[in-house]
């Protein structure tokens, strides 16, 4: 699930994880945490909703996250911690999961969290998450204590707990009043280190330092979107503006001291002042452009592949902004599923319009027209997609631009409706996850049918006992979907956020922003 | 005087009702099916059946009119599906941003625009009345987003001496209300300074070229005081003849001010809502307006025959 | 739209007999805001025409490592984010402003001439159609463009629909107006006694009376489309890219006004001269028409 919400909606918003902070940089080793004060955060959008079982957008997420918390995250490494569990474990054939619970947890309204609350929350979540499907193999659960939830399964499923750490659709625990609330209807009560303020749509929102807040001892310190985390700022106010000149200009005139997606342009904007810097994070997820092969001439796997050959990535990065790396493979370096040096197939920044017109000609291309679809919502998805349509009409192909709204065009990719051959999406941060995060994806964006060698690689996938004969797989199903063009890969994609250097103790995790441990510096 | 006010209101009664029906056929302008429109990408089909059901689209059309304006009997101008709460309320939470913005907008064109029309219509055919009336044209035609964009860059960031965006309550300090309202309102107020001058400039010349001007001069009364006070009497019925206009233009405009200077009033509401398909707020919306400008253009008609004996109606 | 309705004044003065109308151009030639303002339509209308002789350049070509590059010999309106030159593209972009403005000026101008001279003529069709007019007009102009946009999607024709309807009431109510002076005119009436239809009457005597008024309200509404086009372009409502209109080159050029400041600065100045070009035209038509301010 690697889409925005529908209610994400303004103009130039990033995709998911946009707005998380970057790397750390050069913090003085001898700054001493502060606290207090009100930390300001200029935001693009305001949320549409708190309710974590069904967000799947970067301004609801970037809320959500500081509020509550799940059983298990993920760690600085992309792996499973326990959040409010405090062990997690699973039986020799993967089909019983116990999770042991951190005692003495409080809900913002003082309660204890207990086994109940879990089961409520997961009974909750198999009813409004879009992501349920996802969880469609449990059998049932129990709580033999207040403190012990035991999940069973109908069989195996190695990657349950990929499903409950997962920070889109995040599973968080609610209150088990919160049990019947209609999706988008719940009391924002969690239990993270943070509790909802004064929220006003779309003008403004003020999370608070929870004071009752236990926090996860085991560790020595943050850890991804775990570990023990501290709060230093008494609140932190959220203020939406859509326009990226008026967000910086808040920053430049000190209103706020941490801005959201930053054109590339007008970082210069930020960095000529001395107080303020620029942080680059990355990554944020991966871009693609996704071929319909199930409409018109893109159901030929020649036309697909002469797209994918006419397709030069530099242009496409330089005009987007942003931070963009070129990787031909859909894993990001440094995670357990990214294969090396080499590319999966022989299609990536091909660049080259003759051999794309070479390709037509085999296909018995007439000129008739490509469709591409794009929204007027995201700035860079539109910019993307006019891009190729010049290197495409390079190519010698006949191209129409058809701009609809974000809503249409992302239900037209899921679900293969509508009347188009090409739109762009970006997928992340979940699918570092893996390729059963991928599955999904991979099947319904560019309508996949009647693969049969795509069916075979994902059944070799789920069978494989160990890492690398499912690193093998993995190599296999690349080929196939980047190989015959249904995707085409851009980049690695981050993001820009700008900052008041007064704002100390960023994390260097590139998740979704997290506003426990930092700091205010008053000398600053 | 009763009878014309009863009649004034009588009429009002039937542009009511042709409101609401426009205001109800907005929806009917979606293409495809509203419910799936509204329901979103990713709906299941039962949420997209309870959309269908709870707006009542599942009904025959004149039924659905019908339950549209029952509805409005009982003071329902329908919820937002993306704030969860009723579009009244959604508004109420708004409306003093737009009314600030709107309110000062106004407060700083009516003296300047007249002002400015009048030195224009006594000077006329002057320099001053070409450099005025040069000016005034400015204002109506230059676009009001793109030279707020730079109205930004130049007093926020470049000289720093105001705030670049937000509002400020007006109970949490007048002085800082003022700070953060004034750039937008201004900006606001350009096409409607320009607007207002050069109507007063015809008002007043039609004025000046009158038979009792120039009668009072030949008895050799102060041409000043004469033409204060007919200039008096007649900004005044041109302030209520243009009260109606200048509000409906300054709450259009306020849809795009708003969003440069990113205040939460309710034009930004109607974006956001348009971005997300919200399309019952913006049908909401739209209809609270409509009231509100039928009732506004109804006083401004009242007052404006309170103000000239001569109108009377036929 | 009401503003428009004002500013032209009263339309009872503004009718001319036949004859005179070779005066009124006459004075119109000599007018000068007119001769100013025709100029700059002029101007602005043949550069809109003549723009693929003028430019030879792809308005869509890219060039992307040569983005962001300042007016210069090779690229004089310099280029945006695209590399694209932006030149051409406010010579496309006046294309697409200026017929939006000229369709939309047109059209609700015969709407408006059809509704007000039907409402002056047929008694019985007066009420409804006036009380039809005075509800759209209590829809803020840009709220009601802005709505019927978002409904119909974000197309220019949705665009042109949707201005046209905000545009129409202002139209119509000058031509009933003048109409309801027209019908009771000695002339108007001797035809009327001598058995004229009532088409006939409408189309000989009132619709040719009422045309001079409503001429100059549509050269006002000329000049309001192309800045609500830009408007609406501006919410992301308007004109969609590729196709360059004067307010989507300043809406994708917004965010760089700064370090770019030539994306956004030549389409504004483009949209600024065409409605102050149309607003003196339309001055100039209204001082001539109308003669209760001949003395200005």
């Amino acid at each position: 699930m690697a889409l925005l919400g529908r209610r994400d909606f303004s103009r130039g918003a990033l995709a998911l994880g946009a707005l998380a902070l970057g790397p750390l940089g050069a913090m003085p080793a001898h700054a001493e945490p502060k606290k207090g004060g009100t930390l300001i955060y200029a935001s693009v959008s305001g949320p549409g909703t708190l309710d974590p079982h069904v967000s799947s957008s970067a301004v609801e997420l970037e809320v959500i996250h500081n509020v509550f918390e799940g059983l298990v995250a993920l760690d600085n490494r992309n792996a499973t911690r326990p959040m409010l569990a405090s062990k997690a474990t699973a039986s020799a054939d993967a089909r019983t999961y116990t999770f042991e619970l951190r005692r003495g947890v409080k809900f913002h309204t003082g309660e204890e969290l207990t086994s109940a609350d879990v089961k409520a929350s997961l009974e909750r979540y198999q009813r409004v998450s879009p992501n349920a499907g996802n969880l469609a193999g449990i059998e049932r659960y129990e709580t033999p204590d207040p403190y012990t939830f035991i999940i069973h399964l109908k069989a195996p499923n190695v990657v349950l707990l990929d499903v409950l750490k997962s920070p889109i659709f995040p599973f968080m625990i609610l209150p088990a009043s919160q049990k019947d609330k209609p999706a988008r209807g719940i009391d924002v009560i969690g239990t993270g280190p943070f509790s909802l303020g004064e929220w006003v749509k779309d003008s403004h929102l003020v999370i608070k330092r929870f004071d009752g807040y236990v926090p996860d001892t085991s560790a020595p310190g943050r850890d991804g979107y775990a570990g023990r985390k501290t709060v230093y700022v008494d609140q932190v106010r959220y203020r939406f503006i859509p326009e990226a000149t008026t967000r910086i200009a808040a920053l430049q005139t000190g209103e706020v001291q941490l801005a959201s997606s930053i054109p590339t342009e007008l970082r210069e904007r930020i960095e000529q002042r001395k107080e303020l810097a620029v942080r680059e994070v990355f990554p944020v997820g991966g871009t693609y452009v996704i071929v319909n092969s199930q409409y018109g001439l893109t159901a030929n796997v020649l036309i697909r592949q002469a797209i994918a050959a006419a397709i030069d990535i530099t242009e496409i990065t330089d005009a987007t902004g942003g931070v963009n790396k070129p990787n031909p493979w859909m894993s990001f370096p440094n995670t357990p599923y990214y294969l090396g040096e080499s590319a999966p197939s022989p299609w990536y920044d091909v660049k080259s319009p003759a051999k794309a017109k070479e390709l037509l000609k085999k296909a018995g291309y007439k000129n008739e027209k490509i469709i591409i679809e794009t929204n007027s919502n995201y700035q860079w998805m539109r910019t993307t997609m006019l891009v190729v349509a010049e290197q495409l009409k390079r190519a010698g192909m006949n191209v129409d631009v058809k701009v609809v709204d974000w809503t249409t065009n992302a239900a037209h990719m899921q679900q293969g409706t509508g009347e188009w051959n090409l739109s762009t999406t970006l997928f992340g941060p979940d699918h570092i996850l893996g390729p059963q995060q991928w599955r999904p994806m991979i099947y319904a964006f560019p309508s996949i049918k009647g693969n049969d060698a795509l069916d075979a690689a994902y059944k070799e996938f789920f069978a494989a006992p160990d890492l690398e004969q499912r690193r093998a797989a993995w190599l296999k199903i690349q080929q196939q979907v980047l190989g015959n063009g249904y995707m085409i890969k851009i980049a690695d994609s981050g993001r820009l956020s700008g900052y008041s250097k007064r704002l100390m103790g960023q994390t260097d995790y590139p998740g979704i922003l997290q506003l426990w441990d930092v700091w205010l510096d008053p000398a600053g | 005087m009763i009878r014309l006010t009863l009649l004034k209101l009588l009429q009002a009664v039937p542009v009511i009702l042709i409101v609401s029906v426009l205001a109800f056929l907005l929806m009917s302008l979606l293409p495809g099916d509203p419910a799936v429109l509204i329901a979103g990408d990713q709906a299941t089909p039962e949420a997209i059946e309870q959309v269908r059901r709870n707006l009542g689209l599942d009904r025959p059309f004149l039924e659905q009119l019908g339950i549209w304006f029952l509805h409005l009997l009982q003071g329902q101008f329908g919820s937002s599906l993306m704030l969860n709460q009723t579009v009244l309320s959604a508004m109420a939470e708004r409306l003093p941003v737009t009314l600030s913005l709107a309110g000062l907008s106004i407060a700083i064109t009516l003296p300047i625009g007249i002002f400015a029309g009048s030195v224009a219509a006594y000077y006329r055919q002057s320099w001053v009345d070409s450099l005025v009336m040069g000016v005034a044209l400015l204002g109506v035609s230059i676009p009001g987003f793109w030279i707020a964009i730079l109205s930004v860059i130049v007093f926020s960031v470049i000289l720093g001496w105001l705030p670049s965006s937000g509002y400020v309550p007006i109970d949490q300090g007048a002085i800082e209300w003022l700070r953060s309202m004034i750039l937008p309102a201004i900006m606001l107020s350009l096409f409607q300074i320009g607007f207002l001058a050069r109507m007063t400039r015809s008002a007043m010349l039609d004025v000046l070229s009158q038979d009792f001007i120039r009668t009072a001069r030949s008895k050799g009364l102060s041409e000043w005081v004469t033409v204060g006070k007919h200039a008096f009497r007649n900004a005044l019925i041109l302030v209520i003849t243009t009260m109606g206009i200048l509000v409906s233009t300054a709450i259009g405009g306020s849809v795009v001010i708003e969003q440069v200077f990113a205040l939460p009033g309710i034009g930004r509401l109607v974006v956001q809502g348009i971005l997300a398909r919200d399309y019952p707020l913006v049908q909401g919306v739209m209809l609270i307006y409509g009231f509100a400008f039928v009732a506004i253009n109804l006083a401004v008609d009242l007052l404006y025959t309170v103000a000239d004996p001569r109108v009377r109606y036929d | 739209m009401t503003e428009i309705a004002l500013a032209t004044g009263p339309a009872g003065g503004a009718v001319l007999a036949p004859r005179r109308r070779f005066i009124a151009l006459r004075r119109l030639a000599a007018h000068r805001s007119f001769q100013i303002g025709l100029c700059l339509v002029l101007l602005l209308a043949v550069a809109a025409i003549f723009a693929p002789v003028i430019t030879g350049i792809d308005p869509s070509a890219m060039k992307v490592r040569l983005r962001f590059k300042p007016p210069s010999e090779a690229f004089p309106f310099g280029t945006d984010s695209f590399g694209r030159d932006v030149l051409t593209r406010v010579l496309y972009g006046a294309r697409v402003s200026l017929w939006i403005g000229l369709v939309v000026a047109v059209m609700s101008g015969v709407c408006g001439a059809v509704i007000g001279v039907l409402a002056a003529q047929f008694r019985r069709l007066d009420a409804p159609l006036m009380r039809l007019m005075d509800a759209l007009m209590s829809f803020p102009a840009i709220l009601l463009a802005l709505g019927i946009t978002a409904a119909l999607g974000p197309r220019m024709e949705s665009v042109i629909i949707a201005l046209t309807v905000a545009y129409v009431p202002a139209g119509a109510r000058i031509v009933r107006a003048s109409a309801l002076v027209v019908r009771e005119l000695d002339y108007v009436q001797a035809a009327r006694i001598a058995g004229a239809s009532d088409l006939r009457i409408m189309f000989r005597h009132i619709l040719p009376n009422s045309v001079s008024p409503l001429l100059v309200q549509m050269t006002f509404v000329f000049a309001y489309s192309i800045l609500a086009e830009a408007a609406l372009s501006f919410l992301g409502v308007g004109v969609q890219p590729p196709t360059a209109s004067w307010g989507n080159i300043i809406a994708e050029g917004r965010d760089y006004a700064t370090e770019a400041w030539w994306v956004m600065l030549f389409p504004g100045l483009g949209i600024s001269l065409a409605a102050l070009g149309l607003n003196l035209l339309g001055d100039g038509l209204r001082d001539v028409l109308d003669p209760r301010l001949k003395s200005g």
